[in-house]
């Protein structure tokens, strides 16, 4: 089945895509929230600045007035230890009451990693001393004992990759096991669902996740397959009669003609007797004609004439009939004239050879019998590449626009649902196009240039 | 070239009803036969064939107690080899197919008409017992098949086997077109592509051998792009 990769594909795919936009979207918003949370400075900043800041003058140290100001401003307090006693040599005003007045090397330590009585406390290197700047509690957390291996940090990029990667395996995986059992109880639904629309006969296995589903596509192929059975009963049983009745009104028919033709050619009539059973002898054979026609059109539109095709010289088939109609003693109103080039001698395509004939005489016949006065007949072959074009025309009365729009356009009435009022015409045609329908061909109707009807039978190589 | 011998021969005609045997018969007897002889099913048809040794069979295919197909096995079994021409109500395709492909001669259709009928069963024999008069006329000369030779002006030329093929192919549908492509295939067996150059040659041939003037032929015509037709005297 070729749509499960595309599912596959397609639901990886939104999910990395939905993972990328997830991570993508959590960075920008840590980043926000960071970017709003961090003060203008850093403490450690603030630190070394009032170091820096603080002189050291007779009457003692000394703190300009706008960093005074702004570490009041942040409720920090300062002080100054000497680089020698050890002892608090300078202190601001707002120094708490519990803060020691004296620091061993260790109190250093602990103070610069971390919190002087719960104060964070930040330092700054000043002149002799080191200034140890106090902000109020729970202002800032620090982080007392940090320390990474070389490597690790090192290597961040590369391993942030292969996570990234590790992470996309697995949703795949998870992907994998979780829908194989889905995907496998949809394959054969879809392969159900295929062989509905050929008409084949379906039947699942109704098990599994979808068997609620593949109950109904199997009784829905019953029904199907029942109603094609039924409907090919009726064709079947339709064309069986047809077949029936124009076998049983041959012989009497074949009676009709036998001696009708006797009288015709008798020489004891008279003329007026003789043209009468002539009339007789027209009549029935356009009743064998139209049993003929009416078995053939039903057996093709219930397809009970199965074709069998062989590779043949369509040329040699068209001539055939051609010479058959000239064989036959046709009077000199319908002279016909083979207008196939001369320049191509073959023009093989895959044909049944007697429902060409047929089709060929049909349309022959059809110009004969629809001009009562006469008219030449021209017959030509001609190919292309992949179509053989039989172009049968005459110049007789031919047909108007509109008929042969009709003609061209609109189902004949033996194979039309609907009522139809129009006038009847005969089989000739229809079974042209069956036969031709049935080739895979197409048949046009037009003006000839001849001045008459014109058919091109159209089959491909 | 006169077919009156032809009138001669014995013709078996089987048909389970009544009013369509005396038809034929009439058609037949009208036309000149001297010989039939009729039957209404397989039985009374062998009992016939042993006392009357047709010549031609024409048969039905439906019979009351079998099939003419069988029929014609078992008449060839009991009377020797000679043709059977079928008559028949089945229109299908596939009935003639069998019937050819069991060595029938031909088979028509029900209905048809006299004239179409005493063709063909002229045609077969003409056909199946030919050599009883072998000489065609035509209008320059004449043709004995039976020693495959052009007599014109008292001068005997002989045929190759091409032109003797060729020759009988047109004269078994003489006064009839016979197409190009069929003339290939009597010449040159089933695949008769591509030999219509050689068949123009042969033609040429012949027709120096049998018409005075083979420039302006008057027995062999062309009837251009379709084939050929060979006119015999009398016909």
């Amino acid at each position: 089945m070729k749509s499960i990769p595309k599912l596959i594909r397609r639901f990886v795919g939104i999910m990395l895509l939905s993972i990328i936009l997830l991570v993508i979207l959590n960075v920008a918003f840590y980043a926000i929230a960071f970017v709003r949370n961090t003060p203008e400075f850093s403490p450690w900043d603030m630190a070394e600045k009032t170091a820096a800041a603080l002189q050291s003058t007779d009457k003692g140290f000394l703190l300009p007035e706008d960093i005074a100001a702004k570490l009041k401003e942040q409720n920090a307090w300062a002080v100054l230890i000497d680089n020698d006693t050890k002892q608090v040599v300078w202190q601001t005003d707002n120094l708490p009451a519990n803060i020691p007045m004296r620091y061993t090397l260790s109190d250093i330590a602990k103070l610069t990693r971390g919190y002087v009585d719960g104060y964070p406390a930040f330092t700054g290197e000043a002149p002799n001393g080191l200034l140890v700047l106090g902000y109020p509690r729970n202002s800032f957390w620090k982080h007392t004992r940090a320390s990474w291996d070389y490597d690790f940090i090192a290597n961040l990029p590369k391993n942030t990759l292969m996570l990234l990667a590790v992470n996309i395996a697995l949703i795949f995986l998870i992907y994998a096991v979780a829908n194989s059992k889905l995907l496998r109880s949809i394959e054969p639904i879809i392969n159900g669902i295929q062989d509905l629309s050929r008409g084949g006969p379906v039947c699942l296995k109704e098990k599994g996740v979808l068997s609620e589903l593949a109950e109904n596509i199997n009784k829905t192929s019953d029904i199907l397959q029942k109603q094609t059975w039924e409907l090919r009963k009726k064709e079947t049983a339709r064309a069986n009669w047809i077949a029936g009745v124009s076998h049983d009104v041959r012989t009497p028919l074949a009676m009709v003609m036998g001696y009708a033709g006797q009288l015709e050619g008798s020489r004891n009539l008279s003329e007026d007797q003789r043209k009468k059973a002539a009339a007789i002898v027209k009549q029935s054979k356009r009743m064998k004609d139209l049993i003929n026609d009416l078995n053939l059109a039903s057996k093709l539109e219930y397809d009970m004439q199965p074709l069998t095709l062989k590779q043949e010289n369509a040329i040699s088939i068209v001539r055939q009939v051609v010479v058959d109609f000239m064989n036959m003693d046709i009077d000199d109103r319908y002279p016909i004239e083979w207008k196939t080039a001369d320049s191509i001698p073959a023009c093989y395509i895959t044909v049944d050879r007697e429902l060409l004939k047929r089709a060929i005489s049909n349309l022959i016949q059809n110009s004969i019998n629809h001009n009562e006065k006469g008219c030449g007949i021209y017959v030509s072959v001609e190919a292309d590449n992949n179509n053989c074009r039989i172009c049968i025309e005459d110049s007789g009365i031919g047909a108007s626009d509109e008929q042969i729009d009709r003609l061209n356009n609109t189902p004949h009435y033996m194979v039309c649902d609907t009522n139809t009022t129009e006038q009847r015409h005969g089989l000739g045609l229809l079974i042209v196009k069956q036969i031709i329908d049935g080739h895979g061909g197409k048949v046009f109707i037009d003006h000839s240039e001849y001045g008459g009807f014109k058919v091109v039978l159209v089959i491909p190589k | 070239m006169s077919d009156d011998y032809l009138l001669n021969k014995r013709i078996l005609l089987v048909d389970d009803e009544q009013e369509l045997l005396d038809m034929v018969l009439s058609i037949l007897i009208e036309d000149g036969f001297q010989n039939v002889k009729t039957a209404k099913s397989v039985k009374e048809a062998i009992e016939e064939a042993e006392k009357f040794c047709p010549e031609l069979a024409i048969l039905d295919v439906m019979l009351p107690d079998g099939n003419g197909f069988e029929l014609m096995e078992q008449l060839r079994k009991v009377s020797g080899d000679y043709p059977v021409l079928f008559l028949t109500a089945c229109g299908e395709d596939n009935d003639k197919f069998k019937g050819f492909r069991l060595g029938a001669d031909d088979y028509m259709i029900k209905p048809f008409l006299p004239k179409e009928l005493l063709f063909r069963v002229m045609a077969i024999l003409r056909r199946s017992y030919k050599d009883e008069d072998p000489l065609v006329q035509l209008q320059d000369s004449q043709i004995d098949f039976s020693c495959a030779e052009v007599i014109k002006n008292d001068e005997h030329i002989p045929l190759t086997a091409k032109e003797y093929d060729l020759l009988s192919a047109l004269y078994r549908n003489a006064g009839r077109i016979v197409t190009i492509d069929a003339l290939c295939e009597a010449a040159w067996g089933n695949n008769p592509f591509g030999y219509e150059n050689s068949l123009m040659a042969h033609i040429r041939r012949i027709r120096e051998k049998i018409e005075l003037n083979p420039s302006q032929p008057v027995s062999l015509v062309t009837v251009k792009g379709l084939g050929y037709k060979l006119i015999v005297k009398g016909n």
